[in-house]
């Protein structure tokens, strides 16, 4: 048997690196008032998932990763505690709902994934998608499009 | 960094409750510079001195111990208060649980097992005393060794440990801070009654 040995840098290292700019994703995606939570919430997350990383490659992308998810399922949680008045009894996981979705839009860059999951999971119009990702209503639709396109190229058969 | 200190207290402090930590660090200020140390569940796993590069000491904690490594000095308040004790002249104020597995044979344990135990302030042993004390009166130099490596300094007080032919020895964080804190703990017996 192989012992596979991944040395992997402490991981306050990459709070110290990256948590600023991981502050202004999260603010991004969440807005002003949800970053922090959102933030504290991914870095516990990714720290939980830390040893079991398999390599020590692309830390930085894997973190933004993790705050995208994480914004998106306090943003999926908030909708539902508004739709029906309350916070729901048994939390869903998500992902139970969105995995052919998820595996389809996979092959895309995180911000593309962003853009087609506050569209079409979180079925906000352009103006909400705009306002979450931070840019105008134009770039959120043009966002949106690529991504289709991108999918849709990825699909013919090759 | 500029994140906010409470989402960083947050953060540390929610992972060592789920017991996420695999060890917390912090910086603390004494009259010897400022001293970075590491606790694990168990106890203090490292001290480190101003002269050594902080980032090349957690990385070995992140190899040897986990790579969860977190940053608080709320978690460390008791350890940051006994050593603050401890440089304010309060001699007893240095016991507190360390964690030995840094070390990497059982003998050099051992040596720095009976040392914590069995030295206290203002006692000055030699290496030959030490390893007799272990039971190894003949192994002198691998209790200097095990002394040279020593991962809990003034915690395992390897500064009380010095060479019969005169002179402090060598020391982790330099000579002159190890007559530094010879003298201040001579002072601390000299006060006793």
């Amino acid at each position: 048997m192989v012992v596979r040995t991944v040395v992997l840098p402490p991981f306050w290292s990459l709070v110290e690196s990256h948590g600023d700019e991981l502050l202004i994703h999260a603010r991004r995606l969440a807005g002003d008032a949800d970053a922090e939570d959102v933030l504290q919430d991914a870095l516990l997350r990714a720290l939980r998932a830390y040893p079991r990383l398999r390599h020590a490659d692309h830390l930085r992308a894997w973190l933004y990763r993790v705050t995208t998810t994480t914004a998106l399922d306090h943003h999926r949680k908030r909708s539902r505690e508004l739709l029906t008045g309350e916070a729901p009894a048994v939390v869903i996981e998500p992902r139970l709902y969105d995995d052919g979705f998820e595996a389809l839009i996979r092959p895309l860059s995180a911000g593309a994934q962003a853009a087609l999951r506050l569209r079409f999971v979180d079925d906000l119009d352009y103006d909400a998608v705009a306002r979450r990702l931070g840019c105008s209503v134009v770039a959120a639709r043009q966002r949106v499009s690529t991504a289709l396109r991108t999918l849709r190229a990825q699909e013919l058969p090759t | 960094m500029t994140l906010p200190a409470a989402l960083l207290d947050k953060l540390a402090s929610v992972a060592v409750r789920e017991g996420l930590a695999d060890a917390v660090f912090t910086h603390l200020d004494t009259p010897i510079g400022t001293l970075l140390v590491v606790q694990g569940e168990q106890g203090v796993l490292r001290i480190g001195f101003p002269s050594q590069a902080d980032d090349a000491l957690l990385a070995e904690i992140a190899q040897r111990v986990g790579p969860r490594i977190v940053a608080s000095d709320r978690e460390l308040a008791a350890t940051r208060d006994a050593l603050s004790a401890y440089f304010e002249g309060d001699d007893e104020s240095l016991d507190v649980p360390v964690d030995l597995r840094l070390v990497p044979s059982a003998f050099r344990r051992a040596a720095l097992d009976t040392l914590r135990t069995e030295v206290g302030p203002g006692d000055v042993v030699t290496y030959g005393t030490l390893a007799a004390r272990v039971g190894h009166p003949n192994a002198a130099r691998a209790v200097g060794t095990a002394c040279a490596l020593n991962p809990v300094p003034l915690i395992v007080p390897c500064h009380r440990v010095v060479p019969r032919g005169g002179g402090v020895g060598s020391y982790a964080g330099g000579p002159e801070v190890k007559r530094r804190l010879l003298a201040h703990e001579g002072r601390l017996s000299a006060r006793r009654p």
